[in-house]
C-alpha cells in the first residue's frame, strides 16, 4: 500500500520534474554565458501564468497555445531589460546584477498585482485523466512533461544545428576567444538574455497545469528558490544539467514529501521546502560546480 | 640554503598544461628573470608559488618550510610579496590604503597597527614616487601608475621574495632603467628582499637579472647566468628567430 | 589623543541626525509614530551595511537574523514570565537570547555560505529565511505556524502601564541606541585592520588574500556582527513594540529589500549612507502609503534599478567625492 503510493508520488515527481528542469534551463542559460544570476527568475515564470491566464479566460486560448506567445512575450522582455539594465552592468561588481535582477522581478510582481490584483486564481481547462494504477495523472500534467522535453529537445537542437546557436557556444566557452574569431558577444549576450528569460516565461505556462488555482503574482519566489536548487545540481551553467537537476528534484520533492507525511506531528509540506534548503546548502558546500556534471 | 626551491611542478587546467615538472632554486638575495613567449606559463608558475593555485604534482619549498598546500594568506607573511601581471589595485580605497594594507597584513609579525602601517605606506609610496597620487582612489590611476602602486604595495609587506609579474611592461624605456635602479637599490638596502622577475622587455632582464631561467611551453628549458641564457640557440628559437635587443 | 578623537568625528552627523529625529518625535505631537519607523529603518540599514556594504557580499536571507532575534526576546518572556521578581531583567534575558541566537544562526549559515563566492554565497543565502521559517512551520518549533503571542506576560510581569510605555516609546529609545552602536561600532571596524581587510576583499578577494589577508575570518566576522544587530532590531522593534511573533511575518523577505533599498540608497559601506537611505526611504514610504497605498514597491523597483545603473555610490557615496579635500571630509566617510 505505502510502496504503491510512494511508486505513484515518484512517477508524479518525473512528470513535475521534467517541467521543473524546463523552467530551470533559462537560469543556466544565462548564467552560462552572461555569468548573471537572474535572482528575478521565480518573477518570469509568474508572468508566464499570467499570459496563461489572460488567454484562457479573456480569448479562451488553449493553454498549449499560450507557449510560443508566452515565449515571445519573454523574449520580448529580456530583450527589454538587456538593453535597458543589464548591458550597462555586465562589467559591474557581482552585487549590481544580482541587485539588478532582483529589482526586476519584483518589479514585475507590482506591475502584474497592479494590473490584475493579487489574489490566487486559475483557471479550468477540462482534456481529462489517464488511470495508470498506482496514480491517476491528469493529460494537462502529462501535456506539460511532453512540452517540457520537446522544448529542452528544441533548445538543444539550435544550440547544435544553428549559426545563432554554436556563436552562443563559443562565448559560453571562452568569451575573448571568441570576440576574436569574429563573434559578436554583445550580440550573443542579449540573445541569451533574451532566449533564458524567452524559456523560463513560457515553462511559467507549464508550470500551471501543476498549480490550478496558485496563481498570484507572488507565487514566483517559491518558484526561485527551487531553480537555484535545481540549477545548481545540474551544475548552474548547463541548461541540460538543468533539465536533469529538474528531473531529479521533482522525484526528492514528491519522495520526501510522502515520507514526511508518516511521520506525526509535522507538516510535510513545509518540511520538504525546507528540505530543498538543505538541499541547496549541502550541494553547493560539497560540490559548487553542481552533483551532475562531471567538471 | 635556498630560499625558494619548485620540486617538479605540475599545474594543469583542464586538459591543458601550464606548467611542466618546473624545478629551480633561488637563494636570497638573488635576482632572477623568468622569461618565455606568451603563454609559456610564467603567471602561472606565480599563481603557484604565491598560492593563487595549487600545482597538481611537486613542490613549493620556501625558506626550509613545505608550502605547497599552504593558504596563500599566509604565505604572504613568510615573506613572499607580489604583483599581478593585470595590476588589481583594490579600487576605491586611495593608493595610500591599498600600500598599507601590504604593511598591515602582509608582514612577518603581522603586528603593525594601522597608524604605524599608514606610516610605512607613506614612505614606501615616496620611495616609488607616487606622493603626489596618494590620496586618490588607486582604481583612478593609470596602468604605470598601478604597477608602480603594487610594487609598493609589496614592498611595504618587507618581503623576502619578491615577485613582479611584468612590472614593466608600457613603461617609457628611461623609467625602466630608473625602475630598475630602483629596485635593485631597494633589494640590496633591505638585504632581504629577493627579486624575481617575469619580463618580456629583455632590457629589464639584462638589466637585472644574474640569473634567467627560460620557459617554454610550460617547460623549464634553460636555466643559467644572464648572458650565457640569452645566448642560448635555444632560446633564440624560442623567440622565433628574434635574437634579444642589445 | 587628539589624533585618536578625530579619528571618530564622521559619528558627529550620525548622531545629530538620531538627536534630531528624538527631539522631533518628543516636541512635535503626533510625530513618534513616523520617528519610530525611520529610526527602525535607520537601525536595519546600519546593521545590514556592516556586512552587505563593507563586504559587497549580498545575503537575501538578511531577514532571518532579525527573525531569530524575534524569536529569542519572545522565547526569554514567555518561558521565564512566571518567575516572580524577574521584572525589567526579563527584557535583558531576551536580549542576550536574541544575540546568542543570532550568532548562532549566522555562524551555521556563515560556515556553508561564506565558504563561497558572489554569486554563489547569494543563491546559497537566498533560502534561509524561508528554510527557517519552514524549519520552524513543519517541525513545530516554538509553537509552530501559530506563533508566540505573549502580551499577557508583558502585562504581568512588568505591569500594565510599564508595558505599554515600553510598547509604545521605550522600545523606540531602544532602537535608536541600537542603531547608534551599530554606527559605532561601524566607524571602530572602518578604522581597525577589520575595516582595510574588508575593503581589500570587497575590491578584490584573490588579491586580497595574497596580500596576507584571512578573508574567511575578516567576513565571519562581519557577517556575525551584522547579524547580531539584526537580531538586536528584531528583538526590540518586532518583538517589544509588538509582544506577538508569526513565522511568516518575521521571515518575510521584504524586509530584506528594504535593507538593501536603504544601504544602496544612502550609499554601500558608508557610515552615514544608512542614516540618509533609511530617512529617505521611511519619509518617502510613509508619504506613499498615505497618498498612494499599496505602491511602494512599484516605486521603489524601478528606483533601485536607477540607482544601480547611474548611482551606484549611493548619496552619501557622491557627497564624498564632492567634498574631498574639504573640511567636511572628515565628518562624511
Ligand atoms: N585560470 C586558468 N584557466 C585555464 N587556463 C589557464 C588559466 N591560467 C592560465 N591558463 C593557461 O595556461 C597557459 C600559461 O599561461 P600563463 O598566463 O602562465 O602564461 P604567461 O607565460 O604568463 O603568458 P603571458 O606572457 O601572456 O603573460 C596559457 O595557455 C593559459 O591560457
Ligand atoms: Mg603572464
Amino acid at each position: 500500500m505505502f510502496l504503491e503510493q510512494l511508486t505513484g508520488n515518484l512517477i508524479q515527481g518525473i512528470v513535475l520534474g521534467a517541467v521543473y528542469g524546463m523552467a530551470t534551463m533559462g537560469l543556466s542559460l544565462i548564467f552560462g554565458v552572461l555569468k548573471v544570476v537572474n535572482v528575478g527568475h521565480g518573477a518570469f515564470i509568474m508572468v508566464g501564468a499570467f499570459v496563461t491566464l489572460w488567454l484562457f479566460n479573456a480569448l479562451g486560448i488553449n493553454p498549449i497555445l499560450a507557449v510560443p506567445v508566452a515565449f515571445a512575450v519573454g523574449m520580448g522582455l529580456g530583450f527589454i531589460f538587456y538593453y535597458t539594465t543589464m548591458q550597462r552592468l555586465i562589467k559591474a561588481p557581482e552585487l549590481a546584477t544580482l541587485l539588478a535582477t532582483f529589482s526586476i522581478g519584483i518589479l514585475l510582481e507590482e506591475l502584474v498585482k497592479l494590473t490584475f490584483g493579487s489574489e490566487f486564481r486559475g483557471y479550468n481547462w477540462v482534456v481529462g485523466k489517464i488511470d495508470i494504477g498506482v496514480t491517476v495523472l491528469p493529460m494537462s500534467k502529462l501535456y506539460a512533461c511532453i512540452g517540457s522535453v520537446i522544448i529542452a529537445l528544441l533548445l538543444y537542437l539550435w544550440f547544435n544545428k544553428t549559426r545563432a546557436g554554436s556563436a552562443v557556444r563559443s562565448v559560453v566557452e571562452d568569451s575573448e576567444g571568441a570576440r576574436v574569431c569574429g563573434v559578436n558577444v554583445g550580440g550573443a549576450y542579449a540573445l541569451s538574455f533574451a532566449l533564458g528569460i524567452g524559456l523560463t516565461v513560457a515553462s511559467g505556462v507549464l508550470l500551471t497545469m501543476f498549480i490550478p488555482v496558485g496563481i498570484n503574482p507572488y507565487m514566483g519566489g517559491g518558484y526561485t528558490l527551487k531553480a537555484f536548487v535545481i540549477a545548481v545540481l545540474g551544475g548552474l551553467s548547463s541548461p541540460y544539467g538543468a533539465f536533469f537537476g529538474g528531473l531529479a528534484f521533482g522525484l526528492i520533492e514528491n519522495g520526501s514529501y510522502t515520507l514526511f507525511a508518516l511521520i506525526p506531528g509535522v507538516e510535510p509540506f513545509a518540511l520538504t521546502r525546507f528540505l530543498s534548503f538543505v538541499m541547496l546548502l549541502a550541494i553547493l558546500l560539497i560540490k559548487p560546480t553542481g552533483l551532475l556534471s562531471t567538471k | 640554503m635556498s630560499l625558494l626551491k619548485l620540486e617538479n611542478i605540475t599545474k594543469r587546467f583542464g586538459g591543458l598544461i601550464a606548467v611542466n615538472k618546473v624545478s629551480l632554486e633561488i637563494s636570497k638575495g638573488e635576482f632572477v628573470g623568468i622569461v618565455g613567449p606568451n603563454g609559456s606559463g610564467k603567471t602561472t608558475l606565480f599563481n603557484v608559488i604565491s598560492g593563487v593555485y595549487f600545482p597538481e604534482e611537486g613542490r613549493v619549498i620556501f625558506d626550509g618550510q613545505d608550502i605547497t598546500t599552504l593558504q596563500p594568506y599566509k604565505r604572504a607573511p613568510l615573506g613572499i610579496g607580489r604583483t599581478f601581471q593585470i595590476p588589481r589595485p583594490f579600487a576605491s580605497a586611495t593608493v595610500r590604503e591599498n600600500v598599507a594594507v601590504g604593511a598591515m597584513f602582509g608582514t612577518l609579525s603581522g603586528k603593525v597597527s594601522v597608524d604605524e602601517s599608514l606610516e610605512i605606506a607613506d614612505k614606501t609610496i615616496e620611495r616609488v614616487r607616487l606622493q603626489e597620487h596618494k590620496d586618490k582612489p588607486a582604481g583612478a590611476l593609470t596602468p604605470v601608475e598601478k604597477k608602480l602602486m603594487e610594487i609598493a604595495r609589496a614592498l611595504a609587506m618587507k618581503p623576502k621574495l619578491l615577485l613582479m609579474d611584468e612590472a614593466m611592461a608600457g613603461m617609457h624605456p628611461n623609467d625602466i632603467d630608473q625602475m630598475v635602479a630602483f629596485i635593485k637599490q631597494i633589494a640590496v638596502e633591505e638585504k632581504i628582499a629577493i627579486v624575481s622577475m617575469v619580463e618580456h622587455i629583455m632590457r629589464a632582464v639584462v638589466g637585472m637579472a644574474e640569473k634567467v631561467i627560460v620557459l617554454h611551453q610550460g617547460s623549464k628549458i634553460v636555466d643559467a647566468p644572464t648572458k650565457e641564457a640569452l645566448e642560448d640557440p635555444k632560446v633564440v628559437e624560442v623567440y622565433l628567430g628574434h635574437p634579444p635587443e642589445e | 589623543m587628539k589624533k585618536e578623537i578625530t579619528k571618530y568625528y564622521p559619528l558627529i552627523p550620525v548622531f545629530t541626525a538620531y538627536l534630531f529625529l528624538f527631539l522631533v518625535g518628543k516636541n512635535i505631537s503626533g510625530m513618534w509614530q513616523l520617528v519610530a519607523m525611520l529610526l527602525f529603518y535607520c537601525a536595519m540599514g546600519q546593521a545590514f551595511n556592516i556586512f552587505l556594504g563593507m563586504t559587497g557580499y549580498v545575503d537575501f536571507g538578511y531577514v532571518a537574523f532579525m527573525g531569530v532575534g524575534t524569536y529569542g526576546m519572545a522565547l526569554a518572556i514567555t518561558n521565564l514570565a512566571h518567575i516572580e521578581g524577574l521584572g525589567i531583567g526579563i527584557i535583558i534575558i531576551g536580549f542576550i537570547l536574541a544575540l546568542l541566537m543570532s550568532t548562532l544562526l549566522s555562524m551555521a549559515v556563515g560556515a556553508v555560505a561564506l565558504r563561497l563566492r558572489g554569486a554563489y554565497f547569494a543563491i546559497a543565502t537566498i533560502g534561509v529565511n524561508e528554510g527557517f521559517r519552514f524549519l520552524i512551520e513543519g517541525a513545530r518549533i516554538w509553537n509552530g505556524s501559530e506563533g508566540l503571542i505573549f502580551t499577557a506576560q508583558l502585562n504581568q510581569i512588568l505591569g500594565r502601564e510599564a508595558a505599554s510605555s515600553l510598547m509604545t516609546y521605550w522600545a523606540d529609545i531602544m532602537v535608536l541606541f541600537i542603531a547608534a552602536l551599530a554606527a559605532f561600532v561601524t566607524l571602530f571596524y572602518m578604522r581597525s585592520k577589520i575595516g582595510y581587510a574588508l575593503t581589500a576583499l570587497r575590491e578584490d578577494e584573490d588579491a586580497a588574500k595574497v596580500m596576507g589577508i584571512n578573508v574567511t575570518k575578516y567576513k565571519i566576522t562581519a557577517f556575525i556582527t551584522s547579524a547580531c544587530f539584526a537580531g538586536l532590531v528584531g528583538a526590540t522593534s518586532w518583538a517589544l513594540k509588538t509582544p506577538y511573533v508569526f513565522p511568516p511575518e518575521v521571515f518575510e523577505i521584504h524586509y530584506t529589500i528594504e535593507a538593501i533599498i536603504i544601504v544602496l540608497l544612502g550609499g554601500a559601506g558608508t557610515l552615514l549612507g544608512p542614516v540618509v537611505g533609511g530617512l529617505i526611504y521611511g519619509i518617502s514610504k510613509y508619504y506613499l502609503s498615505i497618498f498612494m497605498p499599496g505602491f511602494q514597491l512599484l516605486i521603489f523597483a524601478p528606483i533601485i534599478i536607477i540607482i544601480i545603473v547611474l548611482f551606484p555610490e549611493g548619496v552619501v557615496g557622491m557627497l564624498k567625492s564632492r567634498t574631498k579635500g574639504s573640511v567636511l571630509a572628515r565628518f562624511i566617510i
